[in-house]
């Protein structure tokens, strides 16, 4: 056999290759030019043992090329079968991906409870724990230790529901007892932040419901200054409603705390231009904070020498409705779905 | 409160600020305006005319025909319904052709065969006010037909002010204009006090006053005025009045008013010879009521007094309620030629107390219960015996009389720069503080770093050093303060790492379809009693002064108002509500007087109003999978759901759920009847877990855990049972038995069917047995197969025949 016979058998190979329609033909191809023993390939390793020496170098080479080249014929071929089998296959699985099937259970999360956690989440990050009070309270707590006492003007705004009984509880009116509850519980320094139910005995309308919520925050420690409660205030509040809102603090009147502070964030309806939900302002009133009073420090048995804080303190319910628009506070205590689904 | 730009501008100078300035400063310095409005704007096109001719239109019983004349024109004929025009009188007149403030534009109008030109304007028209009930009427003297009436009422800005509730001082355009006057750091000018020429018989001759011992009342101040004339206040007075809202009434009553509306001092003016007791003498007296007295008021409402209340009496009789409202009887008409005037101070407490007990909120009392300060006294008194000649044309008696005297100055307030300046967090120097607080009229003296501070007599909410850190703050204004954080001294409180036990569940529930809920704490009776949830047996704690009876109770327990939203849901068309939430119930003390209780609970509800769902019982499963998955991720000990009976409760299809012993939660469907209550169609499921002190096991470090590497060998067990046989027990039973090898046990199916004994069903079920080291044969796995067979015996299982 010489190499041109070789190459010749490598091309014949190749065509019958190509012209097999199925793995069983392709099969028979391979034993016919491969086969160990018989096959037209194979046997040119024994004309190369017979060859002359001088050619078998060159017979060497061609035979291997050529049987490599089958070779790789072989799995090309046999690959495009497969290929073409799993194409079949596949062919009779085919599915609707846009059918709808059971969705994957999902509730939501209550918006107002969002932002509770959202806040928190923010106090977290700056060294805050989140507790809890009661939500039944005395006079005291709710009140005169807080610098309250009967008769207070300021007490006008807070319209109390009282429980039945003569042991004269009522429901707190605010959250700002926690603090003198968390103080009282140890020695400072606290970080705090209260969120939880409180009430007032107001007629229910778009902006008020009789239970609501209110977020307390409680800085006590020593050195800390109305800049801290500043720099506090604007990154919870950047945080809450972006940081490009402005914050602005103007001075306010709380029996707890003295210097008292409101702070307004720049609308972010109208980017402080003013407009219907700021009232023309270009500001929206958020909180209400300040240094905590020396007398609400002392009641609570901490030397207002030494330590100084900050409180302040802001209504969920109504940042919920300014941040989402909605227009009646009392929607949030519906649980209407199709409101909760946008959470 | 309004406040007048003009009035504000006679204490201090505005000039070159923009309204929008002046909001500015009034809100950060803590005066909030909540509304900047104008006032007599637009009123180039209204004419004062003359009504020179006067009569009844024919026919009609109210109707006027008027002739209005200008100078220089023909007098025409105005139709007009006002009950107060006058022959003669001056008013306000838009012809035909102008416009009106509001935009309306006047014409020639045909009113019962008669051509009306234009209009006489009532001030409610011109934006004068809201007084409708009569034409504006000017006074002859003051304005001259055909002046527009833009000359009559220069344009002016007003200010509604919400007054912060310790600040009395600032009820007044006084006060105001020192709150402007401090932080634009421009002088305030005092209010003119000169005294006119007094004449007659000394006041106490005719006015004595007594203050009964202990009576709410520092100072009491009488002044006599004699030869008072008729007629209204002249117009710069009405023109105030209008401009804040005030209507004009009479001079003498204007007068009052004005004095408070400037100083934020209320006077009250008694007609003399209305005063019971001798004619022209009277004897004033201050105490509390009687039982049984009773008083005519000013505002026609006759009230009963109690001793509590403080009463001005004249020669014993009440007269007044002090500081709140005036009587009717001694009230000065428009006869009245000699007066009393009263300008007192009152106890705070006391004026709130009485002005809320009865009912009744006044301009004075809601001045006089925010604690006015007492040096306000003489000087409303001289405010309005410098103003009465000009506006009533009075002649004032020599006094005045007074009773009692304002209070001495406290001491003054020591403070330390330094200690302004660490609570602000703002380097203030003496000089500066100093400064700040004397742009309010405070007396500080400084030595070295400390002020001695004497707040402006005026002011009676400073107090302490911290009063006047505030004063500095807000006068130097907050911005200067740069903002910073405060030093975290000492590790924070709390582990932020780990997850809170209301968030995990949160996250439970919402990945189990269920979203989050928040109710109101306030139900109402009847609902309370349909379900209790956990809070059954427990009787409510009721709010003593509820605002409904849909508000009056506190919950027991969260079903109730989350099975009012599936209701809710279900009436706006839902098909499915499933609601969670983590809430507070309230359940009274043993003995009913201590502190309530206020478990935490998280509660579930699954309300299906059409058809349950594929597969019986399926959201109850589903439930029972959250629960037992909560249970699990918050590491409770031996839970056990045990089948009981609970009020308002399906009773073949409810579990209590019990945690150490303890009832800790209940689960299942609601009672048929509940659904009915709560007007629910379908099916409800609901639970209720009381979950205090649930905590997050944070996965710390301690336990020992290995992983057999041998294989495991997996056999199955079919038996059968009572048809009523339980799961849960069976598989308690297996547990128990503790078979170190069986690493699983599941049920793989349940059935009934022929096949089986009658009143049995079948259960099959995989067991997976493993050893630590060893590779179990099957013969072991069969020995080991039998042990829980063994055990299920407890539930009365018996090895189903036929099966290996």
């Amino acid at each position: 056999m010489t190499e041109g016979d070789l190459r010749a058998l490598g091309d014949q190979a190749l065509e019958e290759i190509a012209g097999a329609v199925d793995v069983d033909q392709l099969e028979l191809v391979r034993l016919k030019y491969l086969a160990r023993h018989q096959g037209l390939i194979s046997s040119g390793a024994q004309a190369l043992a017979q060859a002359p020496s001088e050619q078998r170098a060159a017979l060497g080479r061609a035979f291997n090329s050529v049987k490599q080249g089958t070779e790789a014929a072989l799995e090309r071929r046999l690959e495009e079968f497969q290929l073409a089998l799993r194409e079949l296959a596949a062919e009779g699985q085919w599915l609707d991906l846009t059918y709808p099937s059971a969705p994957l259970p999902r509730g939501h999360q209550h918006p107002l409870g969002r932002l509770i956690r959202e806040i928190e989440d923010i106090g977290t990050a700056l060294g805050y724990e989140s507790v809890r009070g009661p939500e039944v309270e005395d006079d005291q707590f709710n009140f005169e230790l807080l610098n309250l006492p009967p008769e207070h003007p300021a007490r006008d705004a807070h319209d109390t529901f009282y429980l039945e009984g003569p042991a004269g509880w009522l429901l707190r009116t605010q959250t700002s007892p926690v603090q003198l509850r968390t103080m009282m519980a140890g020695p400072p320094p606290y970080r705090i932040l209260a969120p939880g139910k409180v009430y007032r005995r107001d007629n229910p309308d778009p902006t008020h419901s009789p239970v609501f919520h209110q977020l307390e925050g409680l800085c006590v420690d020593e050195g800390v200054t109305l800049g801290d409660l500043k720099g506090t205030l604007t990154y919870f509040l950047q945080a809450i409603f972006g940081e490009e809102r402005r914050i602005r603090l103007r001075s306010s009147f709380f029996a707890f705390t003295e210097p008292s502070l409101e702070a307004d964030v720049s609308c972010w309806f109208c980017q402080g231009e003013g407009c219907r939900s700021c009232l023309g302002k270009g500001w929206i009133e958020v909180l209400g904070s300040g240094m905590v009073h020396p007398q609400v420090l002392r009641n609570a048995g901490i030397d207002p020498e030494r330590y100084s804080g900050f409180a302040f303190g802001m209504g969920p319910d109504r940042i919920t409705a300014l941040k989402y628009g909605l227009e009646d506070i009392r929607d949030l205590y519906e649980n209407d779905l199709r409101l909760l689904e946008n959470f | 409160m309004r406040v007048s730009q003009e009035w504000l501008s006679e204490f201090v100078d505005l000039d070159g600020l923009t309204s929008k300035r002046i909001d500015e400063l009034l809100t950060l310095s803590g005066t909030e305006v909540e509304r900047v409005s104008e006032f007599a704007r637009g009123l180039d096109e209204v004419v004062v005319a003359e009504v020179v001719e006067l009569g009844r239109m024919e026919g009609s019983d109210h109707l006027w025909l008027a002739k209005v004349r200008v100078p220089g024109e023909e007098p025409v004929e105005v139709v007009c319904g006002a009950p107060n025009l006058t022959l003669g009188a001056r008013v306000a007149w838009g012809r035909p052709g102008s416009e009106l403030p509001g935009g309306m534009k006047l014409g020639q109008r045909r009113i019962r065969g008669v051509v009306s030109n234009g209009m006489i304007c009532a001030p409610d028209e011109l934006g004068l006010g809201q007084d409708h009930e009569g034409v504006l009427l000017l006074p002859a003297g003051e304005v001259e037909p055909g002046e527009p009436l833009s000359r009559v009422f220069p344009p002016d800005t007003i200010y509604e002010l919400e007054i912060l509730s310790h600040r009395a001082d600032c009820l007044s355009h006084w006060g105001v204009a020192r709150e402007l006057a401090a932080v634009l750091d421009r002088s305030l000018r005092e209010p003119v006090l000169s005294q006119p020429q007094r004449g007659g018989p000394a006041a106490d001759e005719s006015v004595r006053v007594s203050i009964e011992g202990g009576a709410d009342c520092p100072i009491y101040l009488a002044e006599c005025v004699d030869q008072l004339g008729a007629g209204p206040a002249p117009l710069w007075l009405q023109r105030r009045l209008m401009a804040v809202g005030s209507r004009s009434i009479s001079a003498m009553v204007d007068l009052a008013n004005y004095v408070m509306l400037e100083l934020g001092q209320p006077v009250h003016t008694f007609d003399l010879d209305r005063m019971p007791g001798a004619p022209g003498r009277v004897e004033i007296g201050v105490r509390g009521g009687r039982p049984g007295e009773t008083l005519a008021c000013l505002d026609g409402v006759v009230r009963r007094l109690d001793q509590d209340a403080l009463m001005i009496t004249a020669d014993d009789h009440p007269v007044a309620l002090a500081g709140v409202i005036g009587g009717s009887e001694t009230a000065v008409q428009s006869d009245t030629t000699r007066i009393v005037l009263e300008a007192a101070n009152f106890n705070w407490v006391s004026i709130r107390k009485t002005a809320r007990r009865l009912g009744i909120r006044t301009e004075a009392s809601s001045r006089f219960e925010r604690s006015l300060s007492a040096a306000l006294v003489p000087v409303a008194a001289q405010r309005f015996i410098h103003l009465v000649e000009a506006v009533a044309g009075g002649r004032v008696r020599p006094g005045p009389v007074i009773a009692g005297a304002v209070p001495a100055p406290t001491a003054p307030i020591r403070v330390s720069c330094r200690r302004i300046s660490a609570l602000l967090g703002l380097e203030v120097g003496p000089d500066q503080a100093a400064g700040a607080l004397r742009r309010l009229q405070f007396e500080v003296e400084v030595s070295g770093d400390e002020l001695q501070v004497v707040p402006a007599a005026v002011r009676t909410d400073v107090h302490i050093a911290e009063d006047v850190t505030e004063e500095v703050g807000r006068i130097l204004g907050y911005d200067l303060v740069p903002a910073t954080l405060p030093a975290l001294r000492t590790p924070p409180s709390g582990h932020p790492g780990l997850v809170s036990a209301d968030r995990l569940a949160g996250e439970i529930c919402l990945g189990a379809g269920f979203t989050e809920a928040i109710t109101s704490s306030l139900v109402s009776q009847e609902r309370v009693g349909v379900v209790r949830g956990l809070g059954a047996g427990v009787s409510p704690i009721r709010i003593a002064n509820p605002l409904s009876s849909q508000l009056g109770d506190l919950r027991v327990s969260c079903l109730p108002a989350l099975l009012d939203a599936c209701r809710l849901n279900q009436s706006r068309g839902g098909e499915r509500t499933q609601l969670f939430e983590w809430g507070r119930v309230f359940w009274p003390s043993a003995d009913r007087s201590g502190r309530p209780e206020e478990p935490e609970v998280l509660a579930l509800v699954d309300h299906s109003a059409g058809a349950r769902p594929r597969g019986e019982g399926e959201p109850l499963d589903q439930l029972l999978q959250v629960v037992q998955a909560l249970a699990e991720r918050v590491s409770l000990n031996s839970v056990e759901f045990r089948p009981a009976r609970h009020p308002g409760f399906h009773p073949q299809r409810s579990a209590q759920l019990w945690v150490d012993g303890e009832l800790r939660g209940i689960l299942g469907e609601v009672d048929p009847g509940v659904d009915s209550a709560f007007e629910l169609r379908g099916s409800t499921v609901v639970a209720e877990v009381r979950v205090d002190g649930w905590l997050v096991d944070g996965g710390r470090p301690g336990r020992g855990m290995s992983l057999a590497k041998t294989p495991p060998l997996s056999l199955d067990l079919a038996v059968t049972v009572p048809e009523r046989a339980e799961l849960g027990p069976a598989l308690a039973a297996v547990r128990s038995a503790e078979i170190a090898e069986l690493e699983e046990i599941r049920l793989l199916d349940q059935y009934r069917g022929r096949q089986l004994p009658p009143g049995t069903k079948g259960w099959t079920f995989r067991l997976l047995f493993r050893h630590p080291e060893k590779t179990l044969t099957h013969l072991q796995g069969e020995q080991l197969r039998s042990q829980v067979l063994a055990a299920l015996g407890a539930v009365g299982a018996a090895v189903r025949a036929g099966s290996a």
